[in-house]
């Protein structure tokens, strides 16, 4: 045979096998940019580039840059599905970030399941979610981020148990995400023997909340919690006002939404809701210096990341990912979902450091322990408890 | 008895703000039978563009308030000259169906990459806080709406009434072949009738703005809630739309708190299904017989 044909068979094995042959890594992202939940996707999109950024300025995922393929799927299932379809047909993306709303990822990750792509849920919070396979023999949803089954026991606990107030009435969106949330919800109140003296509905968009409210009243309820969105959020809060019914209103992260927050002003003042992050103050160094990162190269509204929850969350998500894949020393799915499920090496991310987050029974990376809560204070998010505020430094 | 106070109140607020918008069909119908689809999205670009005269411009709302009717006066002549003439002249049965509705959707995608897909928070002129009346809490803003639906409205059928060129409108509306031989410039009726009711929309749009959020995104369903409140008033009465518009807000609210708020929007739109059955003209329409 001759010589050459040798030769050059062994220089492409080489390339191959150190790496030098650098390919990219195509990360797919979904989420609303654009809607009722675009402050979330927005953020979430906005920490994923971060993180993305940082480890190719790093040198990459084993010498391979990291490629985001971002879609906008305007929180519709629809969208979800066809852009689903789209990333793993044409695009070829090795794993998927995101999904804000439980609803499109419901409708959207059974795509990735088939195809044996990871998918890395890093907001949305249907518990549900990383539970949608169960007779699969391996599952390929993941999340870092505070499954609803953390949430309600957290938000019925705040309401029952910390402040006595035993009259419930719940009002949730009609929307996959507040009629699942309502369900975890209801369990979660019955562990203290309360039944809800009123549970509402109501549809996105609606302009006014006046009925909600006066049944809500009317039953005699001392306290609401909510499973709905920011603008639907912020009719309830200004509804209330306008009744001249005051009540705390506590909730699911989503209180922390800056179209709640901005539109129902101080109306929302003393709003609550469980968070895995709180902008200021920054309880760790890793966490400030994320914060000062985003705020240099977003520049968002009056130096408030408009979900500070999402962005996190998104930002650790790129990182659970590349250490996956980093560990497997390959991008395929099965091998990146083995290294998922047994990571080595610590993850240092700004939610919290991981250590051994998943398993193959679980993939949800945040416990509740992980989980503190928050409080809205004229017009930003802060910690409810104080010792939170300071319990984590290191 | 507060309860009920307070159902009523707040009904006849969301009432009234579908009557108020109900009303631009209603005017662009009496001239030329036509109607614009694109009605809901006329009110999304009014209410954007005040608030960008009153964030980016730091405007008063109230001098904001001809800008926005002024847009809306452009706008809407913008639909009719595009969308509407070339199926009248045409004498196309349902083509400016097709054409106002291509136009609503073209003018929703150019709010959202102008503005966003974002709910926006709409400054309020007036006090937040609500006012107590007659056992109800109502706030200002909720009065202004009102007040200003029926001062708008009365407006223009002074207009309508009282003034030369309003009766030009009137003849065109009862018979616009007469009308072009008694040589009223018909087509210019018709193309003025499309502007007063973008104008009208666009009023309507900065007038509930401070109460809804505004969006790219509301004029869908508010322009359909209109449009079934136009035809449960009857299109070719003023009252009716009042009438019309009370009837969806106050069943809508009574409903949620008397039954169930998952079903709050089911028997305004049973009634709708009711009235075209029964009486396709409207609650308050005249019946029109139309030979073939």
């Amino acid at each position: 045979m001759n010589i050459r044909h040798h030769i050059f068979a062994v220089a492409a094995i080489a390339m191959l096998s150190t790496g030098a042959y650098a390919a990219d890594i195509k990360f797919g992202v979904a989420g609303p940019f654009t809607g009722g939940s675009a402050s979330m996707g927005v953020s979430m999109r906005d920490g994923v580039r971060l993180a993305a950024k940082e480890i190719n300025a790093a040198g990459g995922v084993n010498g391979n840059k990291i490629v985001l393929v971002e879609r906008d799927d305007e929180a519709k299932n629809e969208r979800g599905v066809q852009i689903a379809q789209e990333l793993i047909n044409n695009e070829k993306v090795v794993a998927t970030l995101g999904y804000i709303n439980t609803g499109v990822a419901l409708a959207s990750q059974r795509f990735y399941q088939e195809a044996k792509i990871p998918v890395m849920n890093n907001v949305a919070t249907g518990t549900l979610i990383t539970k949608q396979f169960p007779n699969a023999a391996e599952n390929y949803v993941f999340r870092n981020g505070a499954a609803d089954n953390i949430q309600a026991p957290m938000i019925a606990k705040e309401a029952v148990e910390k402040r006595g107030l035993k009259r419930v009435a719940i009002l949730a969106d009609s929307t996959n995400y507040g009629q699942l949330g309502r369900e975890d919800l209801e369990k979660a109140l019955k562990v203290y023997g309360v039944t809800p003296v009123a549970t509402e509905k109501f549809n996105l968009g609606d302009v006014d909340m006046t009925s909600q409210l006066l049944k809500a009243k009317n039953a005699g309820a001392d306290v609401i919690l909510t499973y709905a969105i920011g603008p639907e959020l912020a009719q309830i809060a200004n509804g209330m006002a306008k009744l001249g019914w005051k009540k705390p209103m506590i909730g699911s992260w989503t209180l922390s939404m800056a179209s709640f927050i901005d539109t129902a002003g101080k109306n929302g003042n003393g709003a609550t809701m469980p968070e895995t992050f709180i902008q200021s103050p920054a309880t760790t160094p890793k966490r400030k210096v994320f914060v000062d990162n985003y705020l240099k190269e977003f520049k968002p509204k009056n130096g408030i990341i408009p979900s500070p929850v999402s962005a996190a969350q998104g930002y650790d998500s790129v990182y659970l990912l590349a250490a996956a894949i980093k560990q497997a020393n390959s991008t395929e799915g099965p091998k990146i979902l083995a290294a998922l499920q047994d990571l080595k090496t610590p993850v240092d991310g700004v939610v919290m450091t991981y250590n051994k987050p998943f398993s193959a029974t679980d993939h949800e990376a945040i416990k509740a322990k992980d989980v503190v809560m928050g409080v809205v204070e004229n017009g930003r998010v802060e910690f409810l408890n104080a010792e939170d505020a300071t319990a984590k430094k290191k | 008895m507060d309860m009920f106070a307070q159902i009523l109140s707040s009904g006849i607020a969301v009432g009234m703000i579908y009557a108020v918008i109900a009303f631009g069909f209603q005017l662009t119908f009496a001239t030329s039978g036509t109607l614009n689809f694109g009605q809901g999205e006329a009110l999304m670009l009014g209410a954007l563009v005040g608030l960008t005269c009153v964030e980016t411009f730091g405007m008063n709302y109230w001098l904001m308030l001809p800008i926005v009717c002024l847009f809306g006066m452009v706008q809407g002549g913008f639909v009719e000259l595009i969308g509407v003439r070339p199926a009248i002249k045409i004498k196309s049965e349902f083509g400016w169906i097709m054409s106002t509705i291509a136009l609503g959707i073209i003018f929703k995608n150019f709010a959202e990459n102008i503005w966003g897909r974002d709910a926006l928070p709409f400054p309020s002129p007036l006090p937040m806080e609500p006012m107590a009346f007659l056992g109800a809490n109502i706030l200002p803003m909720e009065i202004l709406v009102v007040v200003g639906a029926l001062v708008m409205m009365l407006l223009v059928e002074f207009f309508n009434r009282k003034t030369i060129y309003g009766k030009a409108v009137v003849a065109t509306a009862n018979d616009r072949d007469a009308a072009g031989l008694m040589g009223i410039n018909t087509s210019l009726v018709i193309t003025f009738s499309y502007a007063l009711s973008s104008l009208t929309a666009a009023f309507a749009g900065v007038l509930i703005a401070p109460l809804t959020l505004t969006g790219a995104a509301m004029g869908g369903a508010l322009g359909l809630k209109a449009f079934a409140v136009a035809i449960i008033g009857g299109l070719s009465s003023g009252m009716g739309i009042i009438v019309g518009g009370l009837i969806l807000g106050i069943v809508e609210t009574a409903t949620g708190f008397y039954i169930s708020t998952g079903y709050k929007d089911v028997p305004g739109l049973i009634l709708l299904l009711l009235v075209l059955m029964y009486k396709p003209s409207g609650l308050f329409g005249k019946s029109a017989i139309k030979k073939v």
